[in-house]
């Protein structure tokens, strides 16, 4: 093997406190090691041109770089040795500035290790083998789950590209929880003027399916080539013949059916379509409250039904998909804030969430838009937010902030004062954060414009005073003192976790989540949509909390990774994966049982059982190759060899 | 040798009721306790306020003889001892903190101090309401009362975990449920009475108290049950003056939840130190023995 | 070029790429002085290190190893580091019983971000290698001979088998053997004074089969090669416990495989034995009675009792009887008490690191690198792929070091972490009379601390501690080293 080595200086960043001459020199003399260089620059393009020349003038057919971190520009002089000819496989760096110029000022220690890290290296790369990615197909269909308005600008934009999309929602109709928004900061925007012709837009685009109260049940494949089963859940109307007419809804005599959709501000009947705009526009008939499904008594809706869509009979059903990308959009639920016992934990009536709060504030909710007092029906005077209920309270393990609720709480001030000019509200809060754009101009406006008395402190106990109030008492922190407030109506502004059963989606997906659920980036500042599973892109809050606009761009993201991953016809493989040598397998499976990625399966070879790895899926972490006692099977770049070959460098001198 | 009890500095003054009536239910249970002997002071508010340090010596000295005498556990009936007990022993798990406690005591104490408990809990966790219900033989009918825990007795909620939510503990309720009472959820349970700004801060005491005693006595009840001497003195003895700040006036007896189990127990009233009470138990005591007859008559 | 002298020590890291060496460079970045010692291996993740990696490096001159990982939860590949913090925790409980001090491999958790905790982790082990000292080389070792004491109680009264339902045990498998491809067993070997396996095809095959203390074999080492036929097996306790193992490995199927079971009543230690005997022309008579064997060779009477001869691994033996068995004969042998540690573990324990290097040191050299170790191991299924003789990983040289014969050990023994049954195979076969079965023995005991009492070869449905993960590890305290 012939070897060309290149110290770099990187200007006084490494030569400042290594010899790198002097390394330069001591590589010269390293096993298989023809040239050896000390350029000033190594990755400017004089730098780099430098060593396509001398992969030319020498014949080197592997090259070190000492510099900095591979993390760094691993890539970059990757693409040189190619550019010249060279495997780009057939090079490693020694990384002398991060770990070692930039950590210590001796220079003779430094010289020595940035020499013996240059030995390893070249100890490595007396080992590398040529590695060759292979290509496949993509199948160019993409999965979205979740309907919200993420995952609905995600679907749009990959419909609007041309791909099919495949879109699965849980609840009977698209929308999410901005469906649920009355008005939207900092405009005052009509939330389902703004949401509801994209949810249209859904329903008319002929590049979308969408799938409505559905879940996924499984996930099998890789980047490219997913297959996805989807449980239709039961809804006992056959949705291909239901209309949306409502007539069903009208006659059913179930009336106190608690109406999810207004987050059980009021009630609904067993048969229900969630709201007017809902998409799709079809009925489902809750199982729990349904007096033909509990008694087998009724059947009103079924006489009633002018398709005769009703079927009691209905079971759950699967499909399968295949996909090529998957956007996760599966947003947020509230943090069950009945555990501050302080707050009543539930038992006050007149103590709400604020997501209950918007549907008393929207015209399509169960008052039309009259805000009420759930215990009396009476219209409240003081009304008393409180902010970070289940937000950066390490009691209850939810340390972050919600980002949004400052926002909401301001835009609920406002419309409470537009709804209810005598009324007076009061925010609790611990810091105001409106750093979105036109948001602290808002925020001033709920306090200077509308009244609303703003207080900087916790809410240590919110308990009826016996006459039909509820006393808020807390601290005023700016004023150093306790304060009491007599509400009418209490709202909550609940912190948000990931949605329920994210974690349980994650594992399916393949992806990892943090220990509040939310799903994990791939790099929390450069790669805030990949995941560490190819092919899998995220939108919306399932990845951590943000306001509509963040969601939506996020959407528009994902939609944009789906798009150009689609636009190649091929894929390329990463070659680092690791490899069955067929003669030294025994089908133990050991390497099948722990592979985290299921990359491994068990094959009949002539009659033989043998493990072979499947390319697309492998992810390249080795763990198998440390697992195979006979060394069977190896990851490809970090082979036993290599690595035993940079240890005995090191420690056999 | 399992349970010692300490009981405190008050139970030898002011709440003598309140000792009074521990031991008598407690007899009734059949729960017993070896005294601890040669016990001191655990240093309540004054001691803490001073220094961490010298709180811990005084707690730790009594923690340390019932460690000798191989105690598993300490009972107190006061959640102000509970807590400085319970405080010290957490603290003395830190090397560093045992020094400074051992230095100020002069000799090494032992390396595992029992835990303390309020009697409260020891009686629910060794009994159970349903244990409780069964040795009642005169039920508190037609008596509709609230519990008042005060701050201490469920807090600090990391060193008091194993008594309940530390804002909405259940257990006063629970027993007094079982002796037959009506009881009413009382949303200031948890809330400071005022405690020993009684004495420097005394309008700031009838503030606390005073809004205490106007929730209370807005929602109907009869009495007020608390669990701690100085919170039932506060609300009791100070019950004029807290009437005062709030411009109402007050006519709310204020029991110790021992004297309302004692009562159920069928316990002789005057072993339970009822005498003892400020505002009179007269009303509450009528109406209980005219609810029993009622039943006797059916 | 070798370590500045006097300055640094020889300190190898391992870091996984995407969490570690990320936060090297952060440390980097920020400027945040370290020490110059530690040289970084990058892998892309710590469950791509085997563990061997760092013996090597220990045994070859590194004078610590520090392993850095992702936290557990944050794993680029989400589970690598769980199956790492096992394997690397066994390996930190494997090294005393080598000689090597374990404060020279520490292994951590370290986030890209945590560029200052990589610096304090760095100084801190730089600094605790520096407080240990240059590591003693293996090849410099000093001598010392050292021999187990075997003066030991049992668990169960240890005897002959004389009252064995060996007839029942015979007609038994000659009901079964017209199913069977052919039934395992003993017959006697050579002479009487010795047995060798049996393999039962023909009804009077039946005939030969013996029971007794000379049945030293373990069969189920057999059983691999058979697999996809109908055999059957005679079982001592500890053989049953192979089988399960191999059960639990999918190495055998349950379907072919006819287990007979009889209670054990303890085996001799032939190395013993035949030093008693000595060189001997003629077996003259082989008489058993309860308590022991008498052996008459050359017209000299030699008597063994059991309660004085039995293998090392009889007296803890708490499985007499047969884990699982298809045909169980004879009435269970009770057991009574805790197994004490076995005689060669508790010869080890009782020495110092460096006696424990010099110790292993004199034997290897012993060593003539036969194999027979391994070719005896039921439990090493590689066979003829194994490492030991592969270019292709090349992990072992032909060099004849002590060394490279001790890598060997290791090797073998780390494979067989959580697997291994301590059916002592592996020592019994030695010609050269290595108490080997010693670095398995504490292997055994640091799975059994580490996961709840594991026991390889008792379930064969059991999920083997070192192929599975649990999220929080109840008693691996890792973090501690690093707070």
């Amino acid at each position: 093997m012939r070897i060309g080595v290149f110290i770099c200086h990187c200007g006084s960043n490494i030569g400042g406190t290594v010899d790198c001459a002097k390394v330069a020199a001591l590589a010269a003399t390293f096993p298989d090691v023809v040239y050896a260089t000390d350029p000033m620059y190594t990755c400017a393009e004089p730098g780099q041109a430098a060593i396509e020349e001398a992969i030319k003038n020498y014949q080197l057919d592997g090259v070190v770089v000492a510099s900095c971190s591979p993390r760094m520009h691993e890539p970059t002089f990757r693409r040189t040795v190619e550019r010249a000819g060279l495997n780009r496989y057939m090079f490693e760096m020694a990384n002398i500035r991060e770990h070692v110029s930039w950590i210590g000022k001796d220079i003779e220690a430094n010289t020595n290790k940035a020499a013996e890290l240059v030995k390893m290296a070249v100890a490595k790369l007396r080992n590398n083998k040529a590695l060759h990615a292979a290509s496949f197909d993509v199948n160019k269909k993409v999965l979205v789950i979740g309907g919200g308005v993420a995952g609905i600008q995600a679907a749009l934009d990959c419909a609007e590209g041309g791909i099919p999309v495949v879109l699965v929602e849980r609840e009977a109709t698209i929308g999410g929880k901005m469906a649920k928004l009355d008005k939207t900061f900092p405009t005052v925007d009509c939330s389902a003027c703004i949401l509801g012709p994209k949810m249209v837009d859904v329903a008319q685009s002929p590049n979308i399916t969408t799938y409505a109260y559905s879940e996924i049940e499984s996930i099998s494949g890789y980047v490219g080539n997913f297959t996805v089963t989807i449980r239709k859940k039961t809804t006992y109307v056959d949705w291909s013949k239901c209309t949306g007419c409502g007539a069903c809804t009208e006659k059913c005599p179930s009336k106190k059916t608690p109406d999810a959709f207004n987050e059980v501000t009021g009630l609904t009947t067993a048969i229900t379509i969630a709201f007017p705009q809902a998409i799709p526009k079809k009925a489902v008939i809750n199982a729990q409250h349904c007096k033909k499904l509990l008694t087998g008594k009724c059947g009103v809706c079924a006489k009633t039904c002018p398709t005769g869509a009703i079927n009691y009979e209905m079971k759950d059903e699967l499909v399968t998909e295949t996909v090529g990308a998957i956007v996760a959009a599966t947003g947020y639920d509230l943090v069950d804030w009945t555990q501050y016992e302080q707050y009543g934990g539930g038992r006050y009536p007149d103590v709400i969430t604020s997501l209950q709060y918007e549907r008393l504030l929207s015209a399509s909710g169960p008052t039309g838009g009259h805000i009420v007092r759930p215990s009396d029906g009476k219209e409240p005077k003081n009304v008393v937010f409180i902010q970070c209920v289940g937000s950066r309270d390490r009691s209850i393990g939810r340390p972050y902030c919600s980002g949004f609720c400052c926002m909401y709480t301001a835009k609920q001030a406002v419309l409470t004062k537009d709804h209810m000019p005598d009324s007076q509200s009061y925010v609790f809060y611990m810091d105001i954060r409106a750093n979105g754009k036109l948001y602290d101009e808002f925020q001033r406006r709920a306090v200077e414009e509308y009244g609303t008395e703003y207080i900087r402190g916790r809410v240590s106990k919110i308990y009826p005073d016996g006459k039909g109030h509820l006393i808020v008492k807390g601290a005023d922190t700016l004023l150093g003192q306790a304060v009491e407030v007599e509400a009418d109506l209490v709202v909550l502004a609940v912190g948000v976790e990931a949605a329920k059963g994210a974690a349980r989606l994650a594992e399916k997906l393949r992806i990892s989540y943090d220990s509040y659920g939310f799903f994990m980036e791939s790099h929390v500042k450069l790669k805030p949509v990949e995941t560490n599973t190819a092919g899998v892109y995220l939108a919306g809050v399932c990845q951590g909390v943000k306001d509509i606009p963040a969601s939506v761009a996020q959407g528009s993201a994902a939609a944009a990774k789906v798009l150009s991953l689609f636009s190649k016809d091929k894929l390329q493989s990463d070659p680092q994966i690791s490899q069955v040598d067929i003669k030294r397998c025994i089908a133990c499976g050991k390497c099948v049982q722990t592979c985290p990625f299921g990359a491994i399966e068990l094959f009949d070879f002539r009659g033989q059982q043998k493990a072979r790895v499947i390319e697309t899926v492998c992810q390249g972490c080795g763990l198998c190759t440390a697992t195979c006692p006979q060394g069977a099977i190896q990851l490809a770049h970090f082979t036993d060899n290599q690595i035993l070959a940079e240890v005995d460098a090191l420690c056999q001198c | 040798m399992s349970i010692v009890y300490y009981p405190g500095c008050s139970a030898a003054g002011t709440s003598s009721d309140y000792e009074k009536s521990t031991q008598a239910v407690c007899d009734a249970l059949g729960m017993s306790f070896t005294p601890l002997p040669d016990w001191n002071c655990c240093g309540s508010t004054p001691a803490h306020a001073t220094s961490t340090e010298l709180s811990a010596a005084l707690s730790v000295r009594n923690l340390d003889i019932a460690a000798k005498m191989g105690a598993e556990k300490v009972a107190t009936p006061c959640p102000s001892c509970l807590s400085n007990l319970r405080l010290a022993k957490k603290r003395m798990e830190k090397p560093e903190f045992r020094a400074r406690v051992d230095e100020l005591l002069d000799e090494a104490s032992s390396a595992e101090l029992p835990q303390t408990y309020s009697v409260m809990q020891l009686i629910y966790e060794k009994y159970g309401s349903e244990f409780v219900a069964h040795r009642v033989q005169r039920p508190l009918k037609g008596l509709k009362v609230a519990c008042y825990y005060g701050c201490l007795m469920s807090r600090p909620a990391d060193i008091m975990a194993d008594f309940g939510h530390p804002e909405n503990p259940q257990v006063m309720e629970s027993l007094l449920r079982a002796c037959g009472a009506e009881v009413v959820e009382f949303p200031l349970k948890t809330e400071c009475c005022g405690a020993s700004h009684g004495i420097p801060e005394r309008q700031l005491t009838a503030n606390l108290s005073g809004k205490i005693l106007e929730t209370a006595q807005n929602m109907g009840i009869d009495a007020l049950v608390a669990a701690c001497p100085l919170c039932q003195m506060n609300l009791d003895l100070r019950q004029k003056q807290a009437g005062k700040a709030m411009g109402k006036e007050f006519a709310l007896p204020v029991f110790y939840y021992t004297q309302m189990m004692g009562m159920a127990f069928g316990i002789k009233l005057s072993a339970l130190g009822l005498n003892k009470l400020v505002v009179s138990p007269e009303p509450v005591l009528k109406k209980w023995q005219a609810a029993l007859k009622e039943g006797v008559c059916e | 070029m070798s370590v500045l002298a006097g300055k640094e020590l020889r300190i190898v890291g391992f870091l996984c790429n995407w969490c570690s060496y990320g936060g090297a460079d952060t440390a980097g970045v920020a400027r945040a002085t370290q020490p110059t010692d530690l040289r970084i291996v990058r892998v892309p993740c710590s469950g791509r290190i085997d563990p061997l990696f760092i013996l090597r490096a220990l045994l070859h001159g590194a004078d610590g190893v520090l392993v850095s990982g992702c936290h557990p939860g944050d794993c680029h590949y989400a589970e690598g580091n769980y199956y790492a913090r096992r394997r690397l925790e066994i390996l930190k409980q494997f090294l005393p019983v080598l000689g090597i001090d374990p404060r020279r491999f520490e292994y951590t958790w370290i986030s890209a971000s945590e560029g200052q905790r990589w610096q304090l982790a760095v100084t801190k082990f730089t600094q605790q290698i520096h407080e240990l000292g240059a590591a003693p080389a293996f090849e410099n070792a000093e001598k010392l001979i050292q021999i187990a004491d075997m003066a030991l109680t049992a668990l169960r009264p240890l005897g002959t088998g004389q009252h064995a339902a060996l007839a029942d045990l015979k007609k038994a498998i000659v009901e079964k053997l017209p199913e069977l491809d052919c039934v395992i067993g003993w017959q006697q070997s050579y002479d009487a004074a010795h047995s060798a396996p049996l393999f039962m095809r023909k009804p009077e095959d039946v005939e030969k089969l013996v029971w007794g203390p000379l049945n030293v074999n373990n069969l189920a080492t057999y059983l691999p090669q058979y697999k996809g036929k109908k055999v059957g097996i005679v079982v001592k306790g500890c053989d049953s416990r192979s089988v399960t193992q191999l059960l639990q490995e999918g190495l055998i199927n349950r379907d072919d495989v006819v287990v007979f079971s009889m209670p054990c009543e303890g085996t001799l230690d032939m190395a013993r034995i035949n030093q008693a005997l000595g060189a001997y022309q003629h077996i003259d008579k082989v008489a058993y009675d309860e308590a022991g064997v008498s052996i008459t060779a050359d017209g000299k009477e030699h008597r063994f009792c059991m309660v004085e001869y039995a293998q090392g691994k009889c007296y803890s033996c708490a499985t007499p009887g047969a884990v699982l068995a298809d045909v169980r004969l004879g009435t269970p042998t009770p057991v009574t008490g805790t197994p004490a540690t076995p005689p060669e573990l508790a010869l080890l324990d009782s020495m110092s690191l460096s006696e424990r290097f010099a110790f292993w040191h004199t034997q290897m050299e012993r060593c003539i690198r036969c194999y027979a170790c391994r070719n005896a191991c039921p439990m090493c299924v590689c066979r003829d792929y194994c490492v030991a003789e592969s270019r292709d990983p090349h992990w072992l040289t032909q060099e004849d070091t002590a060394t490279e014969k001790f890598f060997f050990q290791t090797i073998h023994a780390l494979h067989l972490a959580g697997r291994c049954t301590g059916c002592g195979e592996c020592q019994r076969a030695c010609p050269v009379g290595i108490p080997i079965l010693a670095l398995r023995q504490q292997i055994a005991r640091a799975v059994a601390q580490t996961f709840e009492g594991y026991r390889p070869g008792m379930n064969a449905k059991a999920t083997p501690p070192l192929m599975g993960f649990t999220v929080e590890e109840n008693n691996i305290k890792e973090k501690d080293w690093n707070k």
